[in-house]
């Protein structure tokens, strides 16, 4: 198995390319965040679920949409992950490679919620 | 300018939104394919539009393939929006329709470049339709007065009568010529003939239904075409349009002038079928016979035996719109 994880000291979110995507605008890019919260660990679950039932069409579905949206905040490791996994449901992929690229997914997106809550926080400070 | 943004995710709809709404645009969102080929398909809808790939119920190349297949009035400049990166889909991406095409996530000069340019390709499209309409009004329309020119005119008669013979209805032919219109050039010049010609096609047009036709039929002839009409009132109605011609002078560069118009009528009913020349023959004799009566007049055109079994046909006509 590989081992993906970020330096604990790394953040997840490359900021600088963030706030150049939503042209410095931090009630957009609040906006956004506020968007992400609410949507993700939803889709998370999704995948999560669809994983379990083997279901290779709808984790290439729910990887695309986690791949999007990690994308649009920048946070590109997740969004890889998640290409993997979705590559994987294209392709019918093994049983334990999906499963590794979902361990691998997961260590990514583990501290990006609590990441995107301490910046919110400090921005609307 | 109104753009359409379709993308069932919201985060990437939200981030598109802002950026558009920053640059200018107009922006209607929506979350699926199926709601984006009805906005797109409006008269008034957006001519713009940034499709998802990926959407639930129509993906975007299957909303460019819709609505191109939906042959609008207006182009509509598609940008299809994905991570997709290889060639192939790019190209099964550009053969469904799409103008263009854009790597998620985008990149907001980018974005709006491409945009830009699909702009400039509406603009010369709106300047290509506004030419075509120029040119089909002139090759219908008479230059002088506007109303319709002599080609066309007969084509709706043949229309006309094709319909009135088909539906056992009648259709009133009338065949108008300014009297004296001669001398109104030769006293006046052709400046205040022009006039006079533009004033009486504004008084015919005024005379008729919505649906009837009035077109030049030569220099100071005009022939009017009123379809389903009752034949028991064809006689007051020509009556009413000769007293709306002559109810008062006509202004002119000359001062008021004292015009009037003779008139030939032929009502289909009567004639059976026959070839549209043979009626216009008619009327035009029927309108001789009024000038001969004194001018100012109407004169019906009476067949001369009862109407016959269909000899010959009348011809196809071409088709026009009012």
């Amino acid at each position: 198995m590989t081992n993906p994880n970020p330096k604990s000291n790394e953040s997840s979110i490359d900021f600088p390319e963030l706030l150049s995507r939503v042209d410095n605008d931090r009630e957009l890019l609040l906006d956004l965040m506020s968007i992400f919260k609410e949507d993700f660990p939803r889709h998370v679950r999704e995948l999560t679920d669809v994983v379990a039932t083997r279901d290779y069409k709808k984790i290439a579905v729910v990887s695309h949409t986690l791949k999007g949206m990690l994308a649009n905040l920048a946070v590109t490791r997740a969004a890889a992950a998640a290409a993997k996994l979705e590559q994987l449901g294209r392709d019918n992929g093994g049983e334990p490679e999906i499963a590794d690229a979902l361990g691998a997914f997961q260590r990514e997106v583990l501290s990006l919620l609590p990441e995107m809550e301490a910046y919110m926080a400090e921005v609307q400070r | 300018m109104k753009i359409l943004i379709a993308d069932d995710e919201a985060l990437s709809r939200r981030l598109l939104e802002k950026t558009l709404e920053r640059a200018g645009y107009e922006v209607v969102a929506v979350e699926n394919g199926r709601a984006a080929v009805r906005q797109l398909c409006q008269s008034d809808g957006p001519r713009l539009a940034l499709l998802d790939w990926v959407m639930p119920e129509l993906d975007g190349p299957g909303v460019c393939r819709e609505v191109r297949g939906q042959q609008n009035d207006s182009y509509v400049y598609m940008v299809l929006l994905t991570s997709k990166e290889s060639k192939e889909d790019i190209v099964a991406g550009l053969e469904s329709g799409a103008d263009d095409y854009l790597t998620k996530p985008f990149d907001a000069d980018e974005l709006k470049a491409r945009l830009r340019t699909g702009e400039r390709i509406l603009h010369l499209e709106g300047r290509l339709v506004e030419a075509r309409e120029m040119m089909r009004y002139k090759a219908t329309h008479d230059a002088l007065t506007s109303i319709w020119n002599r080609g066309v005119i007969m084509d709706l008669l043949g229309r006309e009568l094709m319909r009135s013979q088909r539906e056992a209805g009648c259709t009133i032919v009338l065949l108008g010529d300014v009297d004296h219109f001669k001398s109104v050039n030769d006293t006046h010049g052709h400046l205040v003939g022009d006039e006079v010609l533009q004033e009486i096609s504004r008084r015919l047009l005024l005379s008729i239904r919505s649906y009837d036709f009035v077109g030049r039929y030569g220099g100071e002839e005009f022939l009017l075409v009123l379809n389903n009409c009752k034949p028991q009132f064809a006689e007051a109605r020509a009556e009413d349009i000769r007293k709306i011609v002559s109810s008062r002078p006509i202004q002119t560069l000359a001062g008021p002038l004292n015009i009037t118009m003779s008139f030939g009528l032929l009502l289909s009913d009567a004639w059976g079928v026959r070839p549209v020349e043979e009626l216009l023959n008619e009327v035009d004799a029927a309108l001789y016979a009024a000038k001969a009566a004194g001018r100012n007049c109407i004169r019906v055109a009476k067949p001369p035996v009862e109407p016959e079994m269909p000899l010959v046909s009348v011809r196809e006509p071409a088709q026009h719109s009012r």
